[in-house]
């Protein structure tokens, strides 16, 4: 079985290596020009640097308000698809809901909605929110899921409604996860949003695309540059809020 | 007060937990149910205000049907029975204020006190109950800043303020420390004295529920094996609830 298994693992991945044309001397011979690419991207141009400082606004602009729409889209829908508190025929559709949209990435939503509203940051907002709301209601439920019984039994045995029992029951055992998840999409939706400009949904990716197809390396490298300071800086912050949470 | 015939409690897949109890608890009794571990006393307790679904029989309590309410008859009936929990079952990120207040859910129109809006008297109502329990002080603080033996009585306060005919108690001494116990039993017993409340009290310490009740119940398998005074509990009494043999 175990013998199996191993062969069965390496047959898939020499199939891929053949498939893909995985060859390590054309990487090799290839390096020369990765260093070529480099060094035509030093020094950077700094004339640009007011565009990117602009573009990296937009893009956490994206972020911030797709994630925070986001994430009261998304209450609801967790609740819904938590086992322990939803009902079974609300429960079932909603977690095949969750399933179906989380499997498509912010990109391919950006493209359909850039169709669907035209270019610029809009259609990164919609992009963003289509997919974080998915992916944090199913953070949501599995938080909830995750409570402790106690206190819902206690409030329960007050007399409590079912609302009720799922804001003084749940809620407060789950709120700072809740927050803390919030943060952490916030940070992947930074990284997801650099790239949406590619596709014509506005943000920091549009300049770095629109450089590097006019070949202006130097440009270019400011761009990557200011994009890597701004998932830094963000990615501290979050961190350092999301510490204090737990 | 509290009237139960014929209490069967099939947990699935096969599971008799309870089967033929037939106890009437009369106004002002403090009745201790006393049994081994797993003999069915949680069940029992949590039977009379349906956290657990009886599979047949009956329950009343205070005139009111239990078995065969409606959801907001059953959320009238609960009101009226306080309950005790072995682990306090705080919402433990919460003041201790906000706990108590929690006793008031069962009154309070839903939608306000979602949004943490209470009428004037039940916030009174609250700081008096927590007064009675000694912890007037502490109202402010999150209840998990609490030792074991505070959130019990914070837990009894939060009892207390839903105003009840009936209190129900699980285990109440269990988890803490045994110096405490008797602080808490006596607290229970001020509140049956003093306001003629009906006590059901679950223990499996022999001596404390001797020490107690004015009234014990022997729970053995699911069954009945033992009911009357404490004074009547022979050494052979105690052996048919918690011998080995049998």
């Amino acid at each position: 079985m175990k013998r199996a298994a191993w062969f069965v693992a390496l047959v898939a991945l020499g199939w891929s290596a053949w498939d893909t044309g995985a060859d390590p001397v054309r990487f090799v011979r290839g390096l020369p020009w990765i260093f070529d690419i480099l060094g035509r991207m030093l020094p950077p141009d700094l004339r640009v640097l007011p565009a990117a400082l602009l573009g990296a606004l937009k893009t956490v602009e994206i972020a911030l308000l797709g994630t925070a729409v986001a994430a009261v889209l998304a209450l609801p829908l967790g609740v819904i698809s938590a086992r322990n508190v939803a009902a079974p025929p609300l429960f079932y559709p909603a977690r095949v809901v969750l399933n179906f949209f989380r499997s498509v990435d912010t990109l391919v939503y950006a493209l359909i909605f850039v169709a669907a509203v035209g270019l610029g940051p809009f259609p990164g907002v919609l992009a963003v929110i289509a997919y974080t709301t998915t992916s944090l209601a199913k953070l949501y439920s599995e938080a909830v899921e995750g409570i402790d019984r106690g206190p819902v039994d206690a409030i329960t045995a007050t007399g409590a409604t079912r609302l009720q029992i799922l804001r003084f029951g749940v809620l407060p055992q789950v709120l700072p996860l809740f927050l803390s998840y919030v943060l952490y999409r916030l940070e992947t939706n930074i990284r997801a949003a650099t790239v949406l400009g590619f596709v014509g949904a506005g943000g920091i990716g549009f300049y770095l695309q629109t450089y590097l197809r006019m070949i202006d390396y130097p440009a270019a490298s400011t761009v990557l540059l200011v994009t890597v300071a701004m998932v830094m800086v963000v990615d501290a912050l979050s961190s350092k809020l999301r510490e204090r949470l737990v | 007060m509290i009237h139960v015939a014929g209490l069967r409690v099939v947990l699935p897949p096969a599971a008799v937990i309870l089967d033929a109890i037939d106890l009437t608890v009369r106004p002002g009794e403090f009745l201790v149910v006393l049994g081994r571990s797993g003999a069915g006393k949680t069940t029992l307790l949590r039977a009379i205000n349906r956290l657990v679904e009886p599979t047949s029989g009956i329950v009343r309590v205070a005139g009111r049907s239990v078995t065969g309410a409606s959801a907001s008859e059953l959320r009238e009936a609960r009101r009226r029975m306080g309950m005790i929990f072995q682990q306090f079952n705080l919402v433990r990120r919460a003041r201790v204020i906000e706990n108590v207040l929690a006793g008031r859910l069962g009154y309070v129109p839903s939608l306000p006190s979602v949004f943490g809006a209470f009428p004037r008297a039940d916030r009174e109502l609250a700081m008096a109950c927590l007064a009675q329990v000694g912890l007037a002080t502490m109202a402010e603080r999150r209840a998990d800043k609490l030792s074991g033996g505070e959130q019990q009585r914070v837990a009894i306060a939060r009892a207390l303020a839903q105003q009840p005919s009936v209190i129900l108690a699980d285990e109440p001494t269990a988890s803490l420390d045994p110096a405490l116990t008797g602080s808490i039993m006596d607290i229970l017993r001020r509140i049956n004295v003093e306001r003629g409340l009906t006590l059901l009290v679950s223990q499996h310490q022999l001596e404390t529920a001797l020490a107690y009740a004015t009234r014990i119940v022997g729970l053995r398998r699911g069954r009945v094996c033992f009911d009357g005074a404490p004074g009547e509990v022979t050494p052979a009494v105690a052996e048919a609830i918690y011998g080995e043999n049998g």
